[in-house]
């Protein structure tokens, strides 16, 4: 990868190291990988902004319930016990970014990455309310008229509007959103929901409309370790070096070899449509995304030449060199076996997943007390906690000794969904078989479906022998 | 306006709009990732009633919200001092010998 680009500038200008960041006015462009680009959009928002809305036996269908503690995902209902499967879809994210990132190069910030969705969506609005490239910068530069008051009043508008709107989105993933409306408008919403929706709303304005492509550059991990996981195999966007070069201006129909020129036009389109400023015939350099925009670019030039597409293309660095692209090689075998691997520990898991916990507490007070009929008795205090989505009744039985017998105060113990119930039980035994200390277990099977229940390991004290 | 060497370092200059994005942005990211972490396994509610008095009358909503402000705050502290100390670094003498530039 090349070296970031630095560019000096006098120290007393801008007090900084570091160019104040010129404007970047994309060009618009259609093509193959634009639209690839716009349907990602379209798919990525619109499961955004469409999901909270969804219902699903009549609660909301993805709703993490903070203030409750629970996420309910469709059917399933994950309490704090359950952090394991955030924690391995956590790492499933992150192998699976690698595994791309090494198969395919920066796919996740063309396409995937929610720096690109929204400033993508931001730029619609730019697009639509300021017009084109050079007319937003001939706006730019000219005085304040009726009309750029007009255009950038309207544009910030809709920007603000939208970024709002964001917001609310955001924090209906984890307040009931149809419950968030009707308390905005009575403004009747907690103070913290509230602080949630303007500082989501004002990181997408601040990101997506004003800060753009410098998250990618200045403020992106990503964008600066990505090249760790390049081989000379990976997918990337280059320039054909070897078929453009020299590059130079000619006449259409001009024979280019004959006039001693390569198939470059330098018309400059592919810097002009490139969202990050970089002209890509000068090296993969960090701060592409992959997008894909110059490609499409240039291949409208390269067709109005007549030559043939993909001066600029997605490629390998052995393609650009004249060897053979290998897709399985060790590092994408060894991301792939992890992914697999991991995914199926949580899969197994989810489905094997027991939504009943059994807490057992030993009373602290007394070892053991004797009770009438030569008994010993134990004290123990129970947790039943209830994970499913409906209520059981659950049998509790307790083995490991001869003549044990369990006092529970209600049989069966009976549970609503979702909840927890403390239980106070007693175990006892005949005094003979009670002395010393044994292990027994204490098992709760729901009644009503046999293959929930649950085994907990305990200790039965009694006087020694 | 090709690559160039960086202007030598200055030892005393006012922050700039890219130290302050250096300050907030990893600590915002680190906050994400230590609230997630310890919400996941302590509940707020326990905090406030085992803590002082002033968390009295929080709500869980609220504790989330601190507690992430409050891991914000503490990762920016680090974060100033990392670029603090980056910037105030003695400058790197060119003339001498054996430095790279």
């Amino acid at each position: 990868m090349t070296t970031p680009r630095l560019r000096a500038v006098p120290a007393a200008e801008s007090g900084a190291f570091y160019a104040a960041a010129e404007k970047i006015y994309p060009r618009e462009i259609g093509g193959r990988f634009s639209r690839l680009r716009q349907s990602a959009v379209i798919a990525l928002l619109g499961l955004f902004y469409g999901v909270p809305w969804l219902d699903w036996q009549g609660h909301q269908a993805l709703l993490f319930d903070l203030p409750a503690r629970k996420f309910h995902i469709f059917s399933l209902t994950l309490w704090p016990q359950d952090f394991l499967y955030l924690a391995l879809l956590l790492i499933i994210a992150a192998l699976s970014l690698f595994f791309f990132t090494a198969l395919a190069g920066r796919l996740w910030c063309g396409y995937a990455c929610p720096q690109t969705v929204w400033t993508e969506l931001f730029v619609w609005i730019e697009q639509w309310t300021e017009g084109t490239r050079s007319r937003r910068m001939k706006l730019d530069r000219g005085p304040w008229t009726a009309e750029k008051v007009l255009r950038k009043s309207l544009k910030q508008l809709l920007w603000v509007a939208l970024a709002a709107w964001t917001g609310f989105t955001f924090v209906g993933y984890f307040t009931p959103i149809r419950t968030l409306g009707p308390a905005i408008a009575g403004l009747s919403l907690g103070p913290w929901s509230t602080f949630w929706v303007f500082l989501y709303g004002l990181a997408t304005y601040g990101n997506a409309g004003f800060l753009r492509e410098q998250v990618c550059k200045y403020m992106c991990p990503y964008a600066r370790f990505q090249s760790a996981m390049f081989d000379k195999d990976t997918l990337i966007i280059s320039y054909d070096e070897a078929r453009g070069e020299p590059r130079g201006p000619r006449r259409r129909g001009t024979a280019s070899r004959a006039a001693g020129l390569g198939d470059c036009i330098d018309c400059t389109l592919c810097v002009q449509v490139c969202p990050t400023g970089i002209d890509i015939r000068k090296g993969l350099q960090y701060e592409c995304i992959a997008c894909g925009a110059c490609i499409d670019a240039c291949d409208d030039v390269m067709d109005k030449m007549g030559a043939a597409r993909g001066l600029i293309r997605y490629t390998t660095e052995h393609a650009l060199h004249g060897r053979p692209t290998r897709v399985l090689r060790p590092r994408v075998a060894v991301y792939s076996a992890l992914l697999l691997l991991i995914g199926g520990v949580l899969l197994y898991s989810l489905f094997t997943r027991m939504p009943l916990i059994l807490d057992v507490i030993r009373d602290r007070n007394a070892l053991y007390r004797e009770v009438r009929g030569d008994r010993i008795e134990n004290t123990f205090a129970l947790k039943v906690i209830n994970l499913d989505d409906r209520p059981h009744s659950y049998l509790l039985t307790a083995q490991g000794l001869q003549g044990l017998e369990l006092i529970a105060p209600a049989e069966p113990i009976v549970v609503s969904a979702g909840s927890v119930t403390d239980i106070p039980a007693r175990l006892d035994a005949p005094r003979p078989v009670a002395g010393g200390v044994h292990r027994i277990a204490l098992t709760l099977t729901a009644l009503d479906a046999p293959r929930i229940h649950v085994h907990e390991k305990t200790r039965f004290i009694g006087p020694a022998p | 306006m090709a690559m160039s060497a960086p202007p030598p370092r200055e030892a005393h200059r006012r922050p700039s709009t890219l130290d302050v994005a250096l300050i907030v942005w990893p600590s915002f990211l680190a906050a994400c990732v230590a609230s997630l972490l310890f919400f996941a396994t302590v509940d707020p509610e326990l905090l406030r009633d085992a803590g002082p008095r002033l968390l009295a009358g929080l709500d869980r909503e609220a504790g989330y919200a601190l507690g992430f402000l409050f891991f914000w705050g503490i990762g920016a502290l680090a974060s100033t001092l990392s670029v603090y100390l980056i910037r105030t670094d003695r400058p790197v003498r060119r003339d001498a010998g054996g430095g790279a530039a």
